[in-house]
């Protein structure tokens, strides 16, 4: 009979759960709107890390345009399928979307061209290379919301040691500072290689760093402008055999090296230089060993100058949207408001103004050398072809991991053009 | 098995329920064979000191295992209390160098932790409610009716367990969209009872094989219906299994991650969603991403505990059929 009575009592709070679960699931507990039906509501899907960036944009847009506006923040590595898959069904959760800047050439049909918003004071104040890639086949189809580029981070304490000072200028012939060119970059990561300590970092596995030595070396990125691979070229060996000469100054397992590693490297005090995003300047941890001991400079250049690849995310508003008109309005707010990015935890805007107005600030010196970077003759965007992930994760990523555990370039590289012409086919 | 077990103390046993007569020419026979005796406790003595050696293994192997189990979680649960440098530190340490409980204040004070939470217990709660609800019959049904339709459906059960979520993820998607479902958490329950229906069929039917037809048949001799026998009877003697498989269902529910991220947006969004919100393109917050992990782990510990005895019981239930 004890058995049926714990039958019946969990029959009973299983009902009586499930009653309240149902009830309740006519909502949902997250809001009350999902998609952006309402004529003053807008949801903008973001990536999680981007969702600060706009905080503030979003309060401001409601003062101004009377726009709520509704997050919908999704993990880098889902966004990709999450967008196809609103895209492909034509039925969208959001009015507006953040688009990382690969994504925008696979989506170009999905999302509505913008191009009332581009004005020629716009056009200005937007670096050119966003203005650029924005626009895919005669329109704008996204506002730069925010973007990046990798500078040089370096230790300041090292640098400016005496004896480090006198010991590199006997040994190299020139003054110890941060490194402007490719011979300085590695003379100085040779330097600092000693006491269990590395003078850089070697990212195996990101492609963007290596990308940008490209560039600086001459050359556009694995895809000329017609569309040729042309990752087999001398200026995309010699971009490769510097990448990885610098992994005997590297902690070691290169090819393992992401992002993540290569920030708690530095961060950690294990490395003396690193290239990196500009935002992870603001984003030492106080109690971090290098905290307040860390200066930044411009990109290294090549024989082509300085470069960088930007890393711009657009906001777009999809044809499938049913309030286009309030997703204009936000995207307008976005782009009148874009320096109020700054004050969050991120700290990044898009437009030119917005970062000269902060760049001498105090905790803002690595908005100078962003700027340098973006504005470097060089610098470019990834090629617009809508196999660029593809590409990137089945080719250059391998080809790199490879590269820096010791193979032969010229053969890799070989390799790589063809299996590229094999998924652009 | 008890330290009174009379398997344990057998000779004692044999000692004390002696007759009396027997009783007073003990001690000649002890005296007589006072060789065998001591030769009978140094074997016992033997015999005691092997089963604590392998008693002593036993909780060695048994405390390894707990530690190689236990490990990534009690590594979790430390981590969420390490400042943000200890986090990341290279290399990485076990115990926090200084203990804080900001992480926890920050993942918990942070938007939309709480919705996610409510959506997550309304998810699991429906999805499982509904498996409970159709696997019960239909596993009963196949166990009782052995018809070759029954192990093709069994079979076919099995196999929709083999395709990979990700490629039924985005025509559910689309599909709950259709329906006017879209970010609703029923949407989501559908969703998950797709991958823990299969598996809770199949418990339930090897539980339901462990049930005597006999005791049915009695039930029924004693005026019950086929179905009064399954609810009065069946169920009650399956009712640790039930357990098992609810337990497996809200898990695959909770712990749900692919689908709560193509199916959730602004009013449904799963706590899955929010912990992998920690990670971004600009760093991973592992501070703030563990102590949400930790507290979101918490119910399902809960729960487990809970119903440890009926799990226990439901787990053994297989084991005594035939």
């Amino acid at each position: 009979m004890s058995t049926r009575k714990t039958i019946n009592r969990f029959t009973a709070i299983g009902g009586l759960c499930t009653a309240v679960a149902l009830v309740a699931t006519g909502c949902g507990a997250g809001g009350p709107t999902s998609s952006g039906s309402a004529a003053s509501t807008v949801n903008v899907l973001v990536e999680a890390g981007g969702h600060a960036e706009l905080t503030g944009v979003a309060e401001q847009c409601k003062k101004d345009a009377g726009i709520d506006v509704n997050f919908v923040e999704l993990p880098y590595d889902g966004m990709f399928n999450r967008l196809s898959s609103e895209f492909s069904s034509g039925n969208v959760s959001f009015d507006v979307a953040a688009l990382d800047s690969v994504w925008l050439p696979s989506f170009k049909d999905a999302v509505q061209p913008i191009d009332e918003l581009f004005t020629d004071e716009a056009k200005k104040d937007i670096f050119p290379a966003l203005v650029k890639e924005a626009n895919v086949d005669g329109h704008f189809i996204g506002m730069p919301a925010w973007t990046n580029a990798e500078i040089i981070l370096y230790r300041t304490d090292l640098f400016e040691d005496a004896a480090n000072k006198a010991g590199f200028n006997a040994k190299y012939g020139y003054d110890l500072a941060a490194p402007t060119t490719w011979q300085q970059y590695k003379d100085i990561s040779e330097f600092f290689t000693k006491d269990g300590m590395y003078g850089t970092d070697v990212k195996g596995g990101v492609e963007t760093e290596w990308l940008a030595h490209v560039l600086q070396a001459g050359s556009p990125m694995v895809l000329d402008e017609n569309n040729n691979v042309v990752i087999d070229n001398a200026a995309h060996k010699e971009a490769l055999d510097f990448y990885t000469s610098l992994t005997s100054y590297a902690p070691p397992g290169a090819a393992q090296v992401d992002w993540a590693a290569a920030q708690n490297l530095f961060n950690q005090g294990k490395t003396a230089m690193t290239r990196f995003w500009a935002h992870a300047y603001r984003q030492i941890p106080k109690d971090a060993p290098v905290a307040g001991k860390v200066g930044a400079a411009p990109m290294i250049g090549g024989s082509a100058g300085v470069a960088g690849v930007p890393g711009p995310w657009y906001l777009s508003v999809p044809k499938a949207t049913k309030n286009a008109d309030n997703a204009k309005k936000f995207v307008k707010c976005a782009y009148d408001y874009n320096s109020l990015g700054i004050e969050s935890s991120l700290g990044l805007a898009s437009r030119i103004s917005a970062f000269e107005k902060y760049q001498d600030k105090a905790g803002y010196e690595s908005f100078g050398p962003l700027i340098s970077t973006l504005n470097g003759a060089a610098t470019a965007t990834r090629p617009a072809t809508e196999k660029w992930q593809q590409i990137v994760d089945t080719v250059l990523v391998p080809l790199l991991q490879k590269a820096v555990a010791g193979g032969d370039s010229t053969a890799l590289l070989a390799d790589a053009k063809k299996q590229i012409q094999d998924l652009l086919k | 098995m008890s330290l009174a077990d009379p398997r344990l103390h057998g000779p004692a046993v044999t000692e004390t329920t002696m007759p009396t007569s027997t009783m007073t020419s003990a001690p000649k026979t002890r005296a007589s064979n006072g060789n065998g005796t001591r030769r009978r406790r140094h074997h016992a003595e033997g015999l005691e000191a092997g089963k604590r050696s392998t008693r002593t293994l036993l909780w060695i192997l048994l405390a390894a295992a707990m530690i190689f189990y236990g490990f990534p979680f009690l590594y979790l649960l430390f981590t969420s209390f390490k400042t943000p440098i200890d986090t990341i530190a290279v290399p990485p340490t076990i115990l926090p160098r200084e203990w804080t409980l900001e992480n926890y204040t920050n993942a918990l004070g942070r938007s939309g932790v709480l919705a996610s939470f409510i959506n997550s217990a309304q998810t699991a709660i429906i999805s499982t409610v509904l498996s409970l609800v159709l696997a019960v019959p239909a596993a009963y049904g196949i166990t009782r009716y052995k018809t070759p339709s029954g192990r093709v459906f069994i079979m076919a059960a099995l196999v929709t367990r083999m395709v990979p979520p990700v490629a039924i993820g985005i025509p559910l998607a689309s599909m709950m969209s259709a329906a006017g479902l879209a970010d609703t958490p029923i949407a989501l329950s559908i969703a998950h009872t797709t991958i823990s229906l299969p598996l809770s069929i199949w418990l339930m039917s090897s539980f339901f094989e462990a049930v005597p037809k006999d005791l049915e048949e009695a039930a029924t001799v004693d005026g019950c219906s086929r179905l009064g026998a399954l609810w009065r009877v069946v169920i009650p003697v399956v009712s640790g299994g039930i357990a098992v498989t609810a337990i497996f269902a809200f898990l695959a529910s909770w712990n749900e991650f692919l689908f709560a991220l193509l199916m959730t947006a602004v009013r449904s969004q799963t706590t899955p969603v929010v912990i992998a919100n920690f990670q971004t393109q600009f760093g991973l917050d592992w501070g703030s991403m563990t102590a949400l992990a930790a507290v979101y782990s918490i119910p399902v510990i809960l729960l487990t505990l809970l119903l440890q005895r009926k799990i226990v019981a439901g787990m053994t239930l297989g084991a005594v059929k035939g």
